[in-house]
């Protein structure tokens, strides 16, 4: 197998720079912010990889997110991304370039992309990290992954490939603030490029039908037995709709025909990955976490100090279901 | 429409133990599946042969014991099943996996109209494979699709991502990879079992018979090293707070605000 030289001079940082829905996918700047601790220790530049069409504005961002240089391919026919243009234009800048070290997001784009890149260049990738290290002696990316549902980690390096690649699970770094003088540059390679005629993208559009409803929603509250009644589950609702979220369910809640199967989570039911989960009359069984492990912040509301689903929410409020709803609904409404 | 499909034999994931002294995944006693989605691919093959006609060929590099899968994808309808094994493929990063696997797929003949992979595993979980694979063919890719129609030469194949319902059109020979809602892999009669356990045949090939070389699989192949386990902290042990509803309340709504959820508010109330 190739292997590009190890002992090339620059040792740049590199980050994918997926700007889709730039106020909601922040992943690209947090890892900006990630890359800026790494270079220190490596002695290394951050550089923002952008590709698209009229993608300026996003570059100007980068930079003042701290990115040391923003290297952008501007083109019409790189407006859609595309994982075979992209792969095979980005794989000649880092041929051209040879980054140590190159980062994305772990967006399903990030996961479909990366690992054909990784591919492209005959290196090593591991997926949907949640740290990233360097080594002290070796000065290696050690790069953490879940494995086996989570249960476990694992360290992965590549230790004699380069770049060394991994996507990063979003929300696990936390973003810089604005620079009010940003000193990095934005450069613009020349480039061949070849669009892939054999995949069209035919229509794309924002997806509402059943099917993914809750496991697209940003926010989900999910309501249990200690909900109590038919007449409490819905003000779940309401809740859903103040904070624009979906409602889940635990089994006995389906079961005591509160809502629907369709609502249901867990290992039998669906997995949910949300920004947010308020998870309210739970106890927390193994058979139900399954489904929400995923999520990205974890609130849970219950009267049982003791209660299970404390020891996985990030914050976690002692009493009773239904004061803590009404008066919550309550005072959103007032806000609107 | 001659179809692959990789199909990857896994622990039961639900169901594996740790071993915390030596931080290693207990095996034994835990039983061996299809990867599901893999089940789901296969599911959607069927489907299209019995629209399209052609040949089902399924594919798993794996252990000798890997042989148990195939026999239960021939028994879900595939026509063909090949083993690849060998103890030099052990230790294989996805770059490793994905290159046998393409080798394999490269010497069919005729060379298949589809490729078909899970999205991803219930074990490792990567989702390399499919997209490597697809780059070792020079194949176009789509990932995680929940819906394959044909159009003459054309695949029309929807998913979802990032929160649009995308469709694309396709050039045969392609590669996806499927995601759930495709299709729900139907019951396997038991008798449609018992007979690829008894009478079907299985293809082995092994590293020379893919003209192969030590350095291009398994661990000699590899560019990562997954080396070492850890047990995962508890994901998160944040606050737990008590009070009364209203200081309560007041503690949710801050978190939302810090979280975006809510914007900050700025007057009272
Ligand atoms: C094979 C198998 C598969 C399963 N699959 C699933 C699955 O997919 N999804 C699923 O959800 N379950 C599943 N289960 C069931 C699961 O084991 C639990 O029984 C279930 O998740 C418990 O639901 P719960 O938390 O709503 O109810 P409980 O466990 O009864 O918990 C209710 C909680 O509400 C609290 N509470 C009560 N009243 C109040 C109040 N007024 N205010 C605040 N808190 C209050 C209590 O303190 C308690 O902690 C499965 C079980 C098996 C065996
Ligand atoms: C704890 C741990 C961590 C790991 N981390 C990494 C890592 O970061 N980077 C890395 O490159 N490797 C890693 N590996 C190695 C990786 O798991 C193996 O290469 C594995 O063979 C394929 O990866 P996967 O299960 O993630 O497959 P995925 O890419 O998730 O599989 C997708 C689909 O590809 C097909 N497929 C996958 N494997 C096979 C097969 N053997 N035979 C037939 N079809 C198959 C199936 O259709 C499957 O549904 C790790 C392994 C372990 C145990």
């Amino acid at each position: 197998m190739k292997k590009v030289e190890m002992n090339s001079p620059s040792k740049g940082i590199w980050v994918f720079g997926d700007y889709r829905h730039y106020f909601q996918n922040r992943v690209t700047l947090q890892l900006i912010a990630k890359a800026k601790t790494l270079a220190q220790r490596l002695g290394a530049e951050v550089t923002v990889v952008v590709l698209g069409e009229e993608v300026h504005q996003y570059a100007m961002e980068y930079v003042a997110h701290g990115a040391d240089v923003v290297m952008v391919v501007d083109h019409p026919s790189l407006k859609n991304f595309q994982v075979e243009t992209y792969s095979r234009l980005v794989a000649t800048l880092v041929e051209d370039y040879r980054p140590e070290v190159f980062l994305a997001g772990a967006t399903p784009f990030g996961r479909e992309f990366f690992p054909r890149l990784a591919k492209r260049l005959k290196t090593g990738l591991s997926t949907d990290c949640i740290a990233l290290e360097v080594d002290a002696e070796t000065q290696l990316l050690l790069q953490t992954t879940p494995a086996f549902g989570g249960d476990l980690l694992a360290e992965v390096i590549t230790q004699n490939h380069r770049p060394q690649m991994a996507t990063v699970h979003p929300g696990v770094f936390e973003e810089r603030i604005h620079d009010s003088r940003p000193v990095g540059r934005i450069i613009y390679p020349e480039v061949d490029i070849h669009p892939d005629e054999r995949v069209q993208l035919v229509c794309s559009r924002p997806e509402q039908s059943k099917k993914g409803y809750l496991e697209n929603a940003a926010v989900v509250i999910v309501g249990g037995r200690g909900i109590g009644s038919g007449e409490q589950f819905q003000s779940l609702f309401d809740l859903a709709e103040l904070l624009q979220g979906e409602v889940g369910a635990t089994r006995p809640a389906v079961d005591a025909g509160l809502t629907g199967e369709d609502r249901l989570l867990g290992q039998t039911g669906k997995s949910v990955k949300p920004r947010l989960l308020i998870t309210i009359g739970t106890s927390g069984a193994l058979q139900y976490t399954t489904g929400i492990q995923g999520s990205e912040t974890i609130i849970a509301i219950n009267r049982d100090a003791q209660a299970p689903i404390f020891k996985i929410a990030d914050l976690g409020l002692v009493g009773d279901a239904h004061s803590i709803l009404t008066l919550l609904v309550e005072k959103l409404r007032k806000r609107l | 429409m001659d179809i692959v499909v990789c199909i990857k034999q896994v622990p039961d994931v639900p169901n594996i133990r740790i071993d915390e002294h030596r931080m290693t995944i207990i095996r034994e006693g835990v039983e061996s599946i299809i990867n599901p989605l893999d089940c789901v691919a296969l599911e959607a093959a069927v489907d299209l042969r019995e629209r399209q006609g052609g040949r089902i060929t399924v594919l798993s590099m794996g252990p000798p014991q890997s042989e148990e899968a195939l026999r239960e994808a021939l028994a879900f309808g595939a026509d063909q099943a090949i083993l690849l094994t060998d103890p030099a493929f052990g230790g294989a990063d996805t770059l490793a996996t994905s290159h046998v696997l393409a080798t394999a797929i490269s010497m069919l003949k005729p060379f298949p109209d589809l490729v078909l992979c899970g999205r991803q595993t219930i074990d490792s979980d990567t989702g390399h494979v499919g997209p490597q694979i697809a780059e070792e063919l020079d194949l176009p890719q789509v990932c995680g699709v929940n819906e394959i129609d044909l159009q003459g030469d054309s695949l029309v194949v929807k998913r979802l991502y990032d929160g649009f319902l995308d469709t694309f059109r396709v050039n045969t020979p392609a590669l996806l990879t499927v995601s759930q809602e495709l299709s729900s892999p139907h019951h396997i009669p038991l008798a449609d079992l018992e007979r690829a356990f008894s009478d079907r045949e299985i293809i082995r090939w092994a590293m020379k018979d893919l003209n192969l070389k030590p350095e291009e699989v398994g661990l000699g192949g590899s560019a990562t090293r997954a080396w070492k386990l850890h047990k995962a902290a508890p994901k998160r042990r944040g606050e737990v707070v008590t009070g009364s509803p209203q200081s309560l309340v007041e503690h949710l709504i801050r978190k939302l605000e810090a979280l975006s959820i809510l914007d900050e508010e700025s007057g009272n109330e």
